[in-house]
Parts: C-alpha cells; sequence; structure tokens
C-alpha cells in the first residue's frame, strides 16, 4: 500500500506545481483551456491525497513498522482508534493532514467559482496552490510519511498515552480545519489585490470562509483548552502555552475581520484595513504552523519536532513580502468611498473592538516570541510567563466585553443622546444591580465585579434586542415560539451573531469564576481518613489496582460528602502504560473530575506511598462547566449565521418588521 | 469634520498607549531569566533570591520523594549539577533521565526552591533513531 500513497504525494506535488503555472500563464494571456486544465488539476490532486491519506492509514492500522512514521507513532497494543489517529500524531502526518484540508477547501472553491469569470478566479487558483505546493513540498520532499526504516521492528514506539483520549484525537483536527480554512479568505484578498478587481464581492465570499474557520478555531480551542484540563493533572484549562497561543493568535484576528468585514460590506470602508487583517491572520497561522512543529519556542506540548524551521521561516518571508507588495502597489485603488462621521457609533465602536483584538494579539505575539528577542537583542533568554498575558489580556478583554454589548445597539453613523438613553439605561441599570448584588454576596475582587457586570451588561442588551423583534411580531398575533424562529432564520446573521455573544459571555462567566475563586488543598491519607476541601469532604476508602492489554492500573476509591451526606465516589488513577516500547512517557495520571453547574471538583491521585497511604491533591474550580457550554453555544449561533438561505418567500415582510425593529 | 477626525485620533492614541504601557509594565514585572546551569552557578552570588527559570537533565536515582509531596532531585548539563527542592504537581513525564524546567529561587544554600516544574521528552520526540537500532541488535 505505502508504493500506491509514496507515488501519489509525488505527483500531487507535481500537480501542484502544473496548477500554479497552468493558472497563472493562462490567467496572464487568458488562455480558457491552461485556465480549465488548471482547474482540473486541482481537483485530481484532492483526489490523490485522499489516495494517499487512506494509504498512510492502512499501513498505520496494520502497523507496518517498516515505514518509520508508523514505527514511532503507533505500537501493537494501540487501539485501532488511536492507530487511526496517529495521521496527525505527527509531524508528517500532521503535514499531509494540513495538506489534505487544504485541497479540499481549495477543490470546494474551484467547483463552486464560476468558470467563465477568467480574470479573478485564476489567481485565486494560483495563491491557493502555491501554498498547497509548498506543505507537499514538505511531505515529499522533506518529512515524507512513506519513509522507511533500514529494517523492520518487531514493536513501534507507540502513541503517548496522555494523547490516547478522545479529545484529543479530534482537537487536531478542528484546529487544523480552522487553521487551513483562514487560507481560503486570504486568497480571495491576493487575487483581488493581484488581478485589481477591488470590489466588494470578494469580500463577501471572504467573509463565509472567515466565519467558517472561526468556527472551526474556536471549537478547536475550547477542545484544547478541556483536553488539557483533562489529562494534563495541573487543575487549568489555559497556560498561555507558546503552542495555544499559536492557534489563539490568529482567532484574535480572524475575530477582529469578521467584525470589521461587516463595515465594508455596508459602506465600502476600511478596505485597506481588512486585507492588512488577512494577510496578518494568515501570516499568524503560518507562525503558529511553526512555532508548533519546529519547537523553536519550547513548550510543553509540541509532540512533533523536526528541522523543517528554515524551509517554514523562508517561505512565511516570501509570504509577508510578496503580499505586502502587492498590497502597496494597489494602495491607491483601496480608498475608502466614505469617512466616518462620529465617535459615538457603530462604525467606531468596530474601529475600536479590532484596536483592541489586534492589540491583544499584539501582546501575545510579543510575549510569545519574547524568549527569542530577548535572546537576539541582550543574548539571554528571558521569558514571561503567563502572569504578563493575564496582566495584558485581562483589561483588554474587560473592555471588549463592554463593546460587545455597545455594537450591536448603537447607531451607525452618529447616535443621538436619545438612541443612547433608550438602548443603553437598562442594560447599564442591569449592570449595576449585578454589581451590587455580587458586592453584598461578598465579592470583592474588582477585576471579577467588573466582569460579572459588564456580562450582566451584554446579555441585557442582547436579551432587549431579542425582545424588542419577538413583540413586533407577537403584537400581530403571532405565536411567541413561531416569531422568535422566523426572526432568526430572516436575519441569521444579526442573531445569530448575538447566539454567538452570549455564548462569549458564558465562557467569560466561566473564566472568571474558576480563576477568581478557585482553591486548593492537598492532603496525605489513610484508608479510612478523610480531608475537606469547601462544601465537600472527602474519604479515602481503599485503594484498587487493576490491570488490563494496555496498563496496570492503581485507583483510589475516595467518598465524597456534602452536608454529612455521602453523594458520590470518585476514582482518580495513577497508571503505568505495561508496554513500555521506547516511547518516553508511560505513567499517566488520570484525574477524576465531578462536574457540575456550580463547580467542579478535581482530584488528582498525586502519589502513591504504600497499600493504605496515599497523596491527593483536590482542588474546586468554580463553574469551568459554563466554559464548556458557551463554546456549546458559540457553536450554535455561529451555525445560524452559517446557515444558507431558503427561499426568500415574503422578503418584503421581513424587511418592513425589521425596519420596524430598528425604529422602535 | 476635522474636529471629529481628531477625537479618533486622540481615542486611538490612548488605547496603543494603554496597550503599549500594559505589555511594558507586565514585562518589567513578569519576566524570568532562562539560564543554563552554569549561566546560573556563573551569576552567583547577584542570582541568588531572583525569580530564574533553569533547564537540565534529572540525574538518575537522585529523585526522592517524601509523603508530603515533596520532591528532590538533581540536575545537570554534563558538568555543573545543582540540587533542587520542589513541592507540587509532578508531571507524569517526570523521572530519571528527562530534561526538567524549573522556575524558583536560588538560595544561598546553594539550593534551588521551585514552584514551577515542568518536564520534556528526553530527545526531540520524533528524530530518535538510536533506539531502534538497539532494538534490531537485540532482536
Amino acid at each position: 500500500m505505502y508504493q500506491i500513497g509514496n507515488v501519489c504525494v509525488y505527483f500531487a506535488f507535481f500537480l501542484s506545481l502544473y496548477t500554479v503555472a497552468a493558472s497563472l500563464i493562462g490567467a496572464r494571456y487568458r488562455n480558457r483551456d491552461l485556465i480549465e486544465s488548471g482547474r482540473n488539476s486541482a481537483l485530481s490532486i484532492f483526489i490523490l491525497l485522499i489516495i494517499v491519506s487512506a494509504s498512510l492509514v492502512y499501513e498505520l492500522i496494520n502497523t507496518n513498522f517498516n515505514l518509520r512514521y508508523v514505527a514511532l507513532n503507533t505500537s501493537t497494543d494501540l487501539p485501532t482508534i488511536y492507530r487511526f489517529t496517529a495521521l496527525w500524531a505527527g509531524q508528517a502526518g500532521s503535514l499531509l493532514l494540513w495538506c489534505l484540508v487544504l485541497s479540499l477547501f481549495s477543490s470546494i472553491v474551484v467547483m463552486f467559482s464560476n468558470k467563465r469569470d477568467i480574470d479573478y478566479q485564476p489567481w485565486v487558483v494560483v495563491v491557493l496552490y502555491t501554498v498547497l505546493a509548498f506543505f507537499l513540498y514538505l511531505i515529499t520532499f522533506v518529512e515524507n510519511p512513506f519513509d522507511l526504516l533500514p529494517f523492520t521492528p518487531n514493536e513501534g514506539r507507540g502513541l503517548n498515552p496522555i494523547l490516547q483520549n478522545g479529545y484529543m484525537a479530534i482537537h487536531p483536527v478542528t484546529l487544523y480545519l480552522g487553521y487551513v480554512g483562514l487560507t481560503i479568505p486570504f486568497a480571495f484578498g491576493m487575487a483581488a489585490l493581484i488581478s485589481g478587481r477591488l470590489n466588494d464581492s470578494w469580500i463577501r465570499q471572504s467573509r463565509r470562509w472567515t466565519i467558517l474557520a472561526w468556527t472551526f478555531l474556536s471549537v478547536g480551542l475550547l477542545l484544547g483548552a478541556r483536553w488539557a484540563y483533562l489529562e494534563l493533572g495541573w487543575g487549568g484549562y489555559w497556560a498561555w502555552d507558546p503552542v495555544e497561543n499559536a492557534a489563539f493568535m490568529p482567532w484574535l484576528t480572524a475575530t477582529a475581520f469578521v467584525h470589521s468585514v461587516m463595515i465594508q460590506e455596508r459602506n465600502g470602508m476600511l478596505r485597506k484595513w481588512n486585507i492588512i487583517l488577512l494577510i496578518t491572520t494568515f501570516f499568524l497561522t503560518l507562525l503558529g504552523t511553526f512555532i508548533t512543529r519546529s519547537g523553536i519556542i519550547s513548550s510543553v506540548h509540541s509532540f512533533a519536532q523536526s528541522d523543517i524551521g528554515p524551509l517554514f521561516l523562508g517561505f512565511i518571508a516570501f509570504v509577508l513580502i510578496f503580499s505586502f507588495g502587492i498590497f502597496l502597489y494597489r494602495i491607491k485603488e483601496l480608498e475608502s468611498e466614505e469617512n466616518f462621521d462620529s465617535i459615538i457609533s457603530r462604525e467606531s465602536a468596530f474601529i475600536f473592538n479590532n484596536l483592541l483584538f489586534l492589540g491583544a494579539a499584539f501582546a501575545v505575539f510579543l510575549g510569545t516570541i519574547f524568549p527569542i528577542i530577548s535572546e537576539a537583542v541582550t543574548g539571554e533568554k528571558i521569558l514571561v510567563g503567563p502572569p504578563f498575558f493575564n496582566k495584558v489580556n485581562v483589561p483588554i478583554g474587560l473592555v471588549l466585553i463592554f463593546l460587545m454589548g455597545v455594537g450591536p445597539l448603537i447607531s451607525w453613523r452618529k447616535a443621538s443622546p436619545e438612541n443612547l438613553k433608550k438602548n443603553f439605561l437598562l442594560p447599564m441599570i442591569v449592570a449595576v444591580c449585578v454589581g451590587i448584588v455580587l458586592f453584598i454576596l461578598n465579592i470583592r475582587d474588582i477585576t471579577a465585579l467588573l466582569s460579572f457586570s459588564l456580562c450582566g451588561f451584554v446579555v441585557a442588551t442582547i436579551v432587549t434586542e431579542f425582545y424588542k423583534g419577538v413583540s413586533v411580531r407577537s403584537s400581530r398575533g403571532e405565536n411567541i415560539v413561531v416569531s422568535l424562529t422566523t426572526m432568526i432564520s430572516r436575519n441569521k446573521r444579526r442573531y445569530g451573531g448575538y447566539i454567538v455573544h452570549l455564548g462569549v459571555v458564558l465562557i467569560v462567566i466561566g473564566i472568571t469564576a474558576s480563576s477568581t475563586f478557585n482553591s486548593e488543598v492537598e492532603a496525605t491519607l489513610n484508608t479510612g481518613e478523610s480531608f475537606k476541601i469547601g462544601e465537600y469532604e472527602l474519604t479515602f476508602e481503599k485503594l484498587e489496582t487493576y490491570k488490563n492489554d494496555a496498563k496496570n492500573g492503581t485507583k483510589a476509591v475516595l467518598l465524597l460528602s456534602a452536608g454529612g451526606r455521602t453523594i458520590d465516589t470518585v476514582y482518580p488513577e495513577k497508571n503505568i502504560y505495561r508496554y513500555e516500547g521506547n516511547r518516553e512517557i508511560n505513567q499517566e495520571t488520570e484525574v477524576s473530575l465531578r462536574s457540575t453547574y456550580k463547580d467542579d471538583l478535581y482530584i488528582i491521585l498525586s502519589n502513591v506511598n504504600s497499600n493504605t497511604n496515599a497523596t491527593f491533591r483536590a482542588m474546586i474550580n468554580p463553574m469551568v462547566s459554563w466554559i464548556w457550554a458557551g463554546g456549546i453555544v458559540v457553536l450554535f449561533g455561529a451555525l445560524i449565521t452559517m446557515m444558507p438561505k431558503f427561499a426568500k418567500r415574503r422578503s418584503s415582510v421581513t424587511e418592513e418588521i425589521g425596519l420596524n425593529a430598528e425604529k422602535a | 469634520m476635522l474636529k471629529g477626525k481628531l477625537k479618533f485620533i486622540i481615542a486611538i492614541i490612548i488605547i496603543a498607549g494603554t496597550i503599549s504601557y500594559l505589555v511594558f509594565s507586565g514585562v518589567k514585572d513578569t519576566m524570568v531569566y532562562y539560564l543554563t546551569i552554569d549561566e546560573l552557578q556563573a551569576k552567583v552570588p547577584e542570582v541568588y533570591g531572583e525569580r530564574v527559570r533553569v533547564s537540565g537533565i534529572v540525574v538518575p536515582g537522585t529523585i526522592i520523594k517524601d509523603k508530603n509531596g515533596n520532591i528532590e532531585f538533581r540536575i545537570t548539563d554534563g558538568e555543573n549539577n545543582i540540587d533542587v527542592k520542589y513541592s507540587g504537581i509532578i508531571p507524569d513525564i517526570f523521572a530519571d533521565d528527562v530534561e526538567a524546567v524549573v522556575e524558583g529561587n536560588y538560595s544561598q544554600q546553594n539550593v534551588f526552591n521551585a514552584d514551577v516544574l515542568l518536564a520534556k521528552c528526553p530527545t526531540k520526540y520524533e528524530s530518535d533513531e538510536k533506539l531502534y537500532e538497539s532494538h534490531k541488535e537485540s532482536s
């Protein structure tokens, strides 16, 4: 099987070169046959890459240890599902996945684009397949997943046990779909610049793809956080680790873009700015891949490292120089049609939103590469840790939450004092009330009070919006549920956006509560003894051991009681993987997590001292589950905004009601 | 309209200024030197009491755990060693011969009191083929 895969990798690489050349020459000399040929070869690359991936998966599942990649990432005791996910556990495989996803997205773009358009579309293909050619070059000549070992080992190294987790199986794929998805709007933007067709039609397509990629990126980030929380066993979900930051930075700039793009669509402003955002976002995805893949910045979880670093740096430099060059070439044609009127308007709320997102991205960027800069400048490696990131990002985040409440309600152009009073009086009152109530409940942390009050403010604005829309409809005698669903489906972008904001509020509440009010207790106990954390009491019953094919497990049994009543039994574990193979890690701490909407009880069996004595570490992390719930709400809202338009029945009615809602 | 523009520019300057200030003070307050073991020892005595991060390979057989979750071990860069005391969550990967990264203070007694312990795989995860060669010899 692997021979087929290997041949197909080479074919795919050379076809990508052909695609670029054919589309380029075709576009330059307006040769329809060449352009058509480029499109066809673009589509066939996707088929080739499916064959490549399938043959690698086949070898992984059948553990053909003659292949270096298989020997390094699987072992005979590995369950089939993780043999499959080993496809993206290592360097070569994840680059292959990158190529596969990019060629899938690119094929969709090619298939749904207008064939007759030979001015603009071929340039999209050129940009997309240049990027793809670079990644295909890596897996063909630098990190080929089909490289053979000079011998066949009896056993492979196996997959790191902490990667043997359902979240880890889907998190990288989701993140990749997001990362790679951001290549598409970049290609649209570049093609617009190259072809000189700078009307706003490219921006509409870009927006859709960016929202799709943004959704994958958001979900991927949350899945990664959830994985770290469950598996890394230190009780947190986010550590400002370089690998996490690598995915967070493009998320920040993509978020800025999905907002500023609305202004361009509405009145043609911010055209230069949007191009810069797209270039920055694409640069950050490449940088992120580079950071994760090259291991240049030491991180606790870069699992795949190698020496593709210089190639990557070269490619990043090429992308930056080329895209800013073509941007400067067209800069005169990108003048805005209109100017800003007033600082108190929706436009300016969006501008500030963008500045803050970009500022946050810059701060994260600086903090992440600080060791490299300081070493280059002073010769000493200086790190900035999580306190730096928190110190900078928390204030920015708070202002952004405030703007999240302001943005959707403030008038376009220029907000009058009446508009401000009418829209914001109630939310302001809600925010102040939330603050006062929490203060009475003895919450004295300023950041937390501010954060919760602002969350109250945002929720109040969103609820008012929904209420206004529904009441206009139901005043005509419509059922409330019916009017709510028709209202949302008539204006998916607007209300879907509100639902996304609601999810973000839930996430912010979870982050605020869990980072401000967490507590931790460590105890060494004999069986029968107990310890207290918060309102909970844990009694150490006994230690149990068990064996299965893969591991020797040690499981502590603890009775959990609250208010004198036993409510649950929890089982933190410490496991030794039996087959030591050549993998470096064979011990695994399996935390016990009891999650409610109120708090998470997180218990770690940190050490087994004897058959009857063990050391535990227990933490209470309030409201962590709100973060995951918020993630689901964000996903739901994003899906609504992306839903395709159905038949445009009664569009006049929609507009009329929309107008009424605006006036009301 | 000039007045409107001016307001914008002022607002943007305020935002940029605030973020720059946050970044600057954040770096100043939270920066930590990342040293190798010989750099650390070369910096004695001024390094005493300063927060630093050091990495080194755990010397096999030096890990001592007590019942209260405290741990002591020695790390080396091949020539120089330092003794480390730590209390807290021990990463699963932590063992003899792994690269340990510790953050804390180097005390007058030449013991490193760490409150952060990270462990990295001893080699680059994928590039180590020696193991296979040994595998081949034994089979």
